[in-house]
C-alpha cells in the first residue's frame, strides 16, 4: 500500500469520527452548561453538593443507561441534564470504537477488522461486567 | 470549597494544557480536587470523565487535520486496554501509599527519555516487517515550519509492550498516562511529537472509559463536580487542539518537562505524607 493510498483510505474514517465526536462533545458540554445553570435556578448556588442525590449509582454501563433513560423525567431537572450529558460523553469513545470497526470492514481490511474488533469487544465486556 | 464556576474556570485551564501535552487532564485535576478538600475517590473518579472529555474534544481537532494516526492509535489501543484491565486488578490487591511513589517513579522515567528528543523528527532508516505489514505511515502538514512532514513507525512490538505498560500505568493510577504514551511513541515507534501526542489524545479516551465504569459505578461519580470538569475541559481541550499545530516542538517539550516536574514533587509530597 502506497502513501497515498493510506492518507485517501483514512480520509473518510477521519472526516466520520471527526464529525461524530464534535457533536457528541457539543452535546454533552450543552446538556451539562444546562444542567448547571438549572442547578442555580433551583438552589440558588453553585456550591459543589456532597447530598446522595447527585451522586451516581448503577451496576454496568449499558444497564446505567437503560435505567437512566427509563426514569429521565422522575429525576430533578438539573440532575436529569447533567447525568445525560455525562452518558453522551462517555459514549463518544465507545462510539469511535465502534465507527472505527465499521470503516475498515466496509474498506475490507482485513487486519484492521480484526483489530478494532479486539479493542471494541473488550471495551464491551469491561462496561458490561461490572 | 470550590464552586462549580470556579472549578469550571480551573478545568479550562487544566484541559489546554492536558491536550497540548498529550497528559490528559487528570493527573492535574485530581491533585487539585484534592487540594481543595475534596474525598480523592471522588477526585480520581471524575478525572476518569475528565480524560474522556480531553480526548473527545481535542481528537476531533486533531482527527479533522489528519495529525492521529487512526491506525496506529487502535493498533496500540489492544495492548493499552488489556493493560488498563490488568492494572485496575492490582490496585485492588496493593496498599494505597504505593500508588503515590510508583505515580512519582512514573512521571519521572518519562522526564529522564525526553531530553534528547528535542531535535528535529528524522525518520527512522528501517521499518521493520510487522509494522510495514501494518501500514504504520503517514504524512500531515506542519504548520509552525511550513510542509509536510512524512513519518514511518518502527519497532510496532516493542511499542506495543510499552503501550501495556503504559495502560498498567493509568489503570492503577486512574490517569490516562498520556506523558508516558508520548514517549513510547517518539522514543519507540519513532513517530514525530505533534502525531504522538494526537495520537495519545485520541485513544486515552478509550482506555478511560474501561477504567471508569469500576469508580462510576461505585457511587463515587458526583454530577456537581462533573459537570463543570466536563464542560471545562472540553472548552480547553478544544481550544488546546487548534493551537497544537501552531506551536513549535520545543515549546510543548519545555511545557511538558514544567508539568512532569510539578507532578513528581506533588506525587512525592503526598506519598510521604501518606507514610
Amino acid at each position: 500500500m502506497s502513501q497515498q493510498d493510506v492518507g485517501s483510505g483514512e480520509n473518510k474514517l477521519e472526516t466520520a469520527i471527526s464529525y461524530l465526536l464534535i457533536v457528541g462533545v457539543v452535546v454533552s458540554v450543552i446538556l451539562e452548561a444546562i444542567g448547571i445553570t438549572l442547578y442555580y435556578g433551583t438552589h440558588g448556588n453553585v456550591q459543589i453538593s456532597q447530598n446522595p442525590t447527585v451522586f451516581i449509582n448503577g451496576k454496568d454501563f449499558f444497564a446505567f443507561i437503560i435505567y437512566q433513560t427509563q426514569h429521565l423525567f422522575g429525576a430533578q431537572n438539573a440532575i436529569l441534564f447533567m447525568t445525560l450529558g455525562l452518558i453522551i460523553l462517555m459514549l463518544t469513545p465507545y462510539i469511535r470504537a465502534i465507527t472505527s470497526v465499521v470503516y475498515f470492514a466496509l474498506e475490507k481490511n482485513r487486519k484492521y477488522v480484526f483489530i478494532t474488533l479486539f479493542v471494541l469487544v473488550v471495551l464491551t465486556l469491561s462496561l458490561a461486567l461490572h | 470549597m470550590l464552586d462549580m464556576v470556579t472549578l469550571l474556570l480551573i478545568s479550562v485551564a487544566v484541559g489546554l494544557v492536558g491536550s497540548l501535552t498529550g497528559l490528559g487532564g487528570a493527573s492535574i485535576l485530581t491533585p487539585i480536587l484534592v487540594f481543595a478538600g475534596f474525598p480523592v475517590k471522588e477526585a480520581v473518579a471524575c478525572g476518569m470523565v475528565a480524560i474522556i472529555a480531553t480526548s473527545s474534544g481535542s481528537a476531533s481537532t486533531y482527527v479533522k487535520e489528519r495529525i492521529a494516526n487512526i491506525k496506529l492509535a487502535m493498533y496500540l489501543e489492544m495492548f493499552t486496554i488489556i493493560g488498563a484491565i490488568v492494572g485496575a486488578t492490582i490496585t485492588v490487591l496493593i496498599a494505597p501509599v504505593f500508588l503515590y511513589f510508583l505515580f512519582a517513579a512514573f512521571l519521572l522515567t518519562s522526564f529522564i527519555n525526553i531530553r534528547s528528543s528535542f531535535n528535529k523528527y528524522v525518520p527512522p532508516e528501517k521499518q521493520d516487517g510487522l509494522s510495514k505489514w501494518l501500514g504504520l505511515e503517514g504524512s500531515y502538514y506542519d504548520q509552525a515550519h511550513d510542509k509536510v512532514v512524512k513519518y514511518k513507525g518502527t519497532n510496532s512490538l516493542l511499542g506495543g509492550l510499552g503501550m501495556f505498560v503504559a495502560g498498567i500505568a493509568a489503570g492503577m493510577l486512574g490517569i490516562g498516562a498520556g506523558a508516558f504514551k508520548v514517549i513510547v511513541h517518539e522514543k519507540v515507534l519513532k513517530v514525530p511529537a505533534k502525531v504522538s501526542t494526537a495520537t495519545s489524545n485520541f485513544i486515552i479516551g478509550m482506555t478511560a472509559l474501561a477504567g471508569v465504569s469500576v469508580y462510576l459505578f461505585s457511587g463515587l461519580l458526583n454530577l456537581t463536580l462533573m459537570a463543570p470538569m466536563a464542560v471545562g475541559v472540553t472548552i480547553g481541550a478544544v481550544a488546546g487542539g487548534r493551537m497544537l499545530n501552531r506551536i513549535h516542538d520545543r515549546n510543548l517539550k519545555i511545557l511538558f518537562l514544567v508539568i512532569v516536574v510539578l507532578l513528581i514533587i506533588q506525587m512525592l509530597y503526598k506519598g510521604v505524607t501518606a507514610l
